[in-house]
């Protein structure tokens, strides 16, 4: 009873009061950090100026060979960059931090929304830089781009729900990303050419090509263009990389220090072998790895970046073999491998979008999952997991995004190691449950086998790598709306105005009884999933005719196999569709809502409905009763089964009104990821019924309200675990942010209860969960004192960011989060 | 039909705790009775103290008779006014603890501290963490003191050890040998305090004599050898807080036919509030605790005394080693 409230800090925040700023213990590594968080990323035209030259020129082409024509085009002129002290090298545009345009998504935005990015400072771009943009590649695009397709395929009262007045904007009720990238996430394949190498892959595609050729028995010619988009895509990145060897080679000849000379020689021999040949050692596997990833970037953008896979499973054997040898330590190992998170931290989505709060924080999720099971379901835990969590302890930047699989059979040794790292306090692991994972895969047409190989993707999401192609990007819906809606006959706040979107079937002024506000709640979701599902099959219509990703493809099976292209519909074989999923904000909101009024409107009697909107749309000002009331009535998250039974009943209208529709790709799944969306949507809403007030953001993912979650961590576990419907097999994604104080996970005990924790997590088969250990007085100190906290690096949602970057609003709903702490 | 009569035997609990990381090893739910022998001027549940329910106000929740004086409409007794603040006060001996005001209070202003729980609904409370019950989690019995309601106590723990639960108890010792033991029995681990050496201020400052605790202690050392025993010390700022007064708690500890580890809790004022809402004064005010630091190494000298070089001590783990 007597002894706790220590003055704990996390290392994160020692570091920060000694000053002793971004400091790993590798000097070279040192060095590409000094710079690092000043430099605001520059916005890079390059690809966009390349890229818009070559499909100029191939109109009459198949889409897929056009793509990789205008992939070669940039390959062979893109800036070639070796900077002092790398040893991996490979920029998409230029030196430095750096984001780069996709002119054929949402080309029409650029004018405006560069000259206004210049003006938030947020990313640097030149006016010379955006005239070029207007000379070279903004005319070319009108009426071409993915964007303008949809628009054109998208009804009319759909486009309204989403837009309002503006074409790249949000109206807050769905937040769309439509077109912002070609894909929400992905997790590329990677073994595929460290082991064949882009010649083999090459080989293979000549083959058939040949094999076609001249069969007119069973005439395939509809195959031939993929198989010569593949041909030209190896090309084009062995063209890449052997410009980068003749780089390296001229540097070596006139650099005098000679430790760097036969560094930057051993370069040139590494990208002269690899991404072409298979890697012969680890240097070579990253630096292979590493064209790779540029290899997707430069293709097509990815929202949330593309995710590295299963790092520690496709890296172990070259890892283990150098180290057998004697010719690799681990010393070694982690200063090239962080060379390679240098690299992914100098690439930053840049997204077209005017939709404020969508992903603050330079979001970019390069997501390296370790551990998990094997194919043959055995734990697949190995000496470079943890080797990878040191690094992740060392290296004091927030990439690449690191997702740890736990199982039944996980290691103790891997969750001390773990939870010693989420102890850091920077929200690194993240962590995603097989117990969950696995079996929701199975019932989603994967095979066992593919199931245990998925890999983290995104914020929270998994992929099965040569399984799912669905490419379409989903939409968020606003439940706090949907309420609105439901109990005021259709009418919700549309930019400054109130509007009437639908007519529920009951009145407000009939409404009798709580099942009557549930039977209007499920008509207002209704009608958002079917706005979803318009939106969605508008999108995949345009995305067919105006995309393709010929690179993706060909590392793709079943894309390789059938010879279409990623973004074509229905490949055989393929099943699960994450990007496109029904994604949903304010699940706690909602929930806290319902309770509110089950509570005190229709079982206490204590106030009508009426009185508790009237309360509501003056922001409770004046209403203190009842504000008091509101917040003190049963909560979501605190293992209280009045709160949480309705959650539940509200997880299964979302899973089953989903269940009912279908796009042209098949049916739908839903998930709770918001990034930062909560904190938009919440921002252009009014006060809603669970004492939220005007502006503030939303519940995230499937987190209770942010401050209700009072009864300790295990509570807040056990509630999600409630809300749980399991009504259908369409569940995916739930996302789960729990906030600790220090002192809970302090010492050795506070790592065991940390354990304990995640055993109860993968106990209880919860989907995902992070942690974010900091203090409160932290947080708001770092608010009022942005420069002497500018390292201090927070979990935001599914992602971490510098907590100084972020909006006051999403600063503030941070420190809001509950802290579990104990009371004296 | 025993267990059936067992089941429904009551305890007066003020507060069940979930996610407890300091009463016993790793995460627990510790279980508060109310009810004390010792009114110890120091205490940081003073809410513990007496046996009968309490209406505990908190002033800083109230939002004030302007927007509400609900409870002042509704009190059957007329027991609540409203203060000079604008907010509300209870007239203590009017109260009779009907639950009223807790009942319409909008804001939890007013709680009623100690409720009446059957041993069933106890666990049911608390059973449900069971998952994060790994290793050494728990339950914990505090107080309050258990003791003074050992046929509840001896029940729940009792049925959860029969649940392989881990169980603890927190007993300042003050009860008939006959109810310790009965408790005792069913525990894993017992956290015993030894507050005072000198009797007379014992007395004057928890309200009893120490005679019949050190006997207790002495005892159960005997009976018990192999329970895990754990002797606390809190030191209270003017009142025990120098070497020569603990050296003599630890001379006495030497002479234990067994003991597990001896910690010594520091002061903190952080109950000091709660007096307030209920109505009463703190008398510790002003009190300067020594350091963290300072307590932690007269810990360390202590635990080598009493147990020898070996004993570690101090990293937050409760020990297992006996002496």
């Amino acid at each position: 009873m007597m002894n706790c409230c220590v003055d704990a800090l996390t290392s994160q925040e020692e570091r920060i009061l000694q000053k002793k700023g971004q400091l790993s213990p590798r000097k070279r590594i040192n060095k590409f950090l000094a710079d690092f968080r000043d430099d605001t990323p520059r916005i890079d035209i390059q690809r966009a100026v390349y890229f818009t030259e070559s499909m100029r020129e191939t109109e009459a082409y198949p889409m897929n060979v056009r793509w990789a024509k205008a992939i070669l085009n940039v390959c062979q002129k893109l800036e070639v960059v070796i900077t002092e002290d790398e040893l991996i090298v490979g920029t998409c545009g230029g030196r430095g931090r750096h984001g780069i345009l996709y002119p054929e998504l949402r080309a029409g935005w650029f004018s405006k929304g560069l000259r206004d990015t210049q003006k938030k400072k947020a990313f640097r771009i030149s006016t010379e830089d955006i005239e070029t943009l207007e000379e070279k590649v903004i005319p070319y695009w009108k009426g071409r781009t993915a964007h303008d397709h949809y628009m054109a395929r998208l009804p009319q009262e759909t486009r309204e729900v989403l837009y309002g007045e503006d074409e790249y904007g949000a109206t807050g009720l769905m937040q769309v990303n439509d077109n912002v990238s070609s894909v929400l996430n992905w997790s590329g394949e990677y073994g595929k050419v460290l082991t064949k190498g882009l010649k083999g892959i090459k080989a293979e595609a000549k083959a058939r090509m040949d094999a076609i050729n001249g069969d007119l028995t069973n005439n395939e010619y509809d195959k031939l263009p993929f198989l010569e988009a593949v041909v030209i895509e190896c090309d084009a990145l062995i063209t890449l990389a052997e410009r980068y060897a003749a780089k390296a080679r001229e540097m070596a000849e006139e650099e005098s220090n000679p430790v760097r000379k036969a560094e930057l020689n051993q370069i040139a021999e590494n990208c002269s072998h690899v991404p072409a040949n298979p890697a012969r050692n680890f240097w070579e596997a990253l630096q292979s790895q590493w064209f790779v990833q540029m290899g997707y970037k430069l293709e097509q953008a990815i929202n949330g970046g593309i995710a590295m896979g299963r790092f520690d499973q496709y890296m172990y054997p070259f890892y283990k073999a150098d180290k057998e040898a004697g010719l690799l330590d681990d010393e070694r190992a982690l200063e090239l491998m962080e060379c390679l998170w240098v690299k992914i931290a100098d690439f930053v989505q840049f997204n077209a979008t005017n939709a404020g709060n969508f992903w603050e924080g330079y979001a970019h999720f390069e997501m390296l999952t370790l551990s998990g099971q094997t194919t043959k379901g055995r734990d697949a835990t190995n000496e470079l997991t943890y080797l990878i969590l040191r690094s992740k302890k060392e290296f004091p930047l927030h990439y690449p995004d690191l997702m740890v699989r736990l199982h039944s059979a996980s290691p103790d040794r891997l969750l001390h190691e773990t939870a010693n790292l989420v102890k850091e306090g920077s929200g690194f692991p993240k962590f995603l449950n097989d117990e969950e994972i696995i079996p929701a895969l199975v019932n989603n047409g994967g095979t066992l086998e593919e199931a245990r190989d998925y890999a983290g993707s995104g914020c929270t999401e998994v992929r099965m790598l040569n399984k799912d192609t669905y490419m379409p990007v989903g939409a968020n819906i606003n439940m706090a709306s949907a309420l609105e809606m439901a109990i005021n006959n259709g009418f919700v706040k549309y930019g400054t105005n109130y509007r009437q979107l639908m007519e529920p079937s009951i009145p407000v002024a009939e409404i009798q009884s709580y099942e009557d506000v549930m039977n209007n709640l499920r008509e207002t979701y209704d009608f958002f999933v079917r706005h979803f599902m318009k939106r969605q099959t508008a999108l995949e219509i345009a995305n067919k005719e105006t995309l393709a990703a010929p690179f993706m493809s060909m590392l793709h099976d079943l894309c390789q196999k059938s010879c279409m292209d990623i973004h074509q519909p229905n490949i055989p074989g393929s099943v699960y569709k994450d990007p496109g999923d029904v994604n949903i904000n304010g699940f706690g909101t909602l929930s806290e809502s319902l309770a509110a009024i089950k509570k005190l409107v229709f079982d206490d009697k204590k106030y009508t409905l009426e009185e508790l909107k009237e309360a509501a749309r003056n922001n409770f000002e004046g209403y203190e009763k009842i504000y008091q009331s509101v917040l003190n009535a049963p909560k979501y998250g605190r293992n209280d089964g009045y709160a949480d039974e309705i959650a539940r009943e509200v997880d299964e209208m979302l899973l089953t009104t989903v269940a009912k529709y279908n796009t042209p790709y098949g049916p739908k799944h839903i998930k709770f990821v918001p990034v930062t969306s909560h904190v938009g949507m919440g921002g252009k809403m009014g006060a809603t019924l669970n004492g939220r007030k005007a502006g503030e953001a939303l519940s995230e993912g499937i987190s209770p309200t942010q401050g209700v979650d009072n009864q300790g961590p295990i509570a807040t576990l056990l509630s999600i675990d409630h809300a749980k419907s399991r009504a259908c097999a369409n569940s995916f994604s739930r996302l789960l942010n729990v906030k600790l104080t220090p002192q809970i996970v302090m010492g050795e005990a506070g790592t065991r209860n940390l354990m304990h924790l995640l055993r109860s997590f993968v106990d209880l088969k919860l989907w995902h969960v992070q942690f974010n250990i900091i203090h409160r007085e932290t947080l708001i100190k770092a608010q009022k004192d942005p420069q002497s906290y500018r390292n201090l690096i927070v979990r935001v949602a599914g992602y971490s960011a510098y907590f100084t970057d972020l909006s006051p609003a999403l600063q503030s709903e941070i420190i809001n989060r509950t802290e579990h702490e104990e009371i004296a | 039909m025993e267990v059936l009569d067992a089941n429904k035997r009551t305890g007066n609990v003020f507060n069940i705790q979930k996610f407890s990381i300091h009463d016993g090893p790793d995460i627990r739910d510790t279980v508060f009775m109310k009810g004390c022998p010792l009114h110890c001027i120091w205490c940081s549940n003073p809410e513990s103290q007496s046996g009968l329910p309490e209406i505990s106000f908190h002033s800083s929740k109230c939002i004030g008779v302007k927007s509400c004086g609900d409870c002042i409409r509704h009190c059957p007794q007329g027991a609540i006014c409203p203060d000079e603040n604008g907010k509300v006060e209870i007239t203590r001996d009017r109260c009779k603890i009907c639950e009223v005001c807790q009942d319409t209070c909008c804001a939890t202003a007013m709680k009623v501290m100690g409720k009446q729980m059957t041993v069933g609904e106890v666990i049911a409370a608390t059973q449900n963490q069971m998952s994060a019950w790994r290793a050494n989690g728990g339950i914990t019995v505090s107080g309050g003191e258990p003791l003074m309601q050992a046929d509840f106590v001896e029940e729940l723990l009792r049925q959860c050890g029969a649940m392989g639960i881990h169980t603890a108890v927190e007993t300042c010792g003050f009860a008939a040998w006959a109810d310790v033991s009965r408790v005792v029995k069913h525990c894993d681990l017992v956290f015993y305090d030894v507050k005072i050496w000198n009797d007379e201020k014992h007395q004057k400052y928890t309200g009893v004599s120490n005679r019949m605790i050190l006997e207790n202690l002495q005892w159960l050392s005997r009976e018990y050898p192999n329970l895990e025993l754990i002797v606390r010390t809190p030191v209270i700022p003017g009142i025990n807080d120098s070497v020569e007064e603990l050296e003599k708690i630890v001379d006495f500890l030497k002479t234990l036919n067994h003991l597990t580890d001896y910690e010594l809790l520091p002061y903190h004022a952080f109950g000091s509030n709660k007096y307030a809402q209920l109505g009463r004064a703190y008398e510790l005010t002003g009190a300067e605790a020594l350091s963290r630091e300072k307590i932690e190494s007269w810990n360390q000298q202590f635990r080598k005394e009493l147990f020898g070089q070996k004993r570690k001590g101090g990293d937050g783990l409760c020990g297992k080693s006996h002496p």
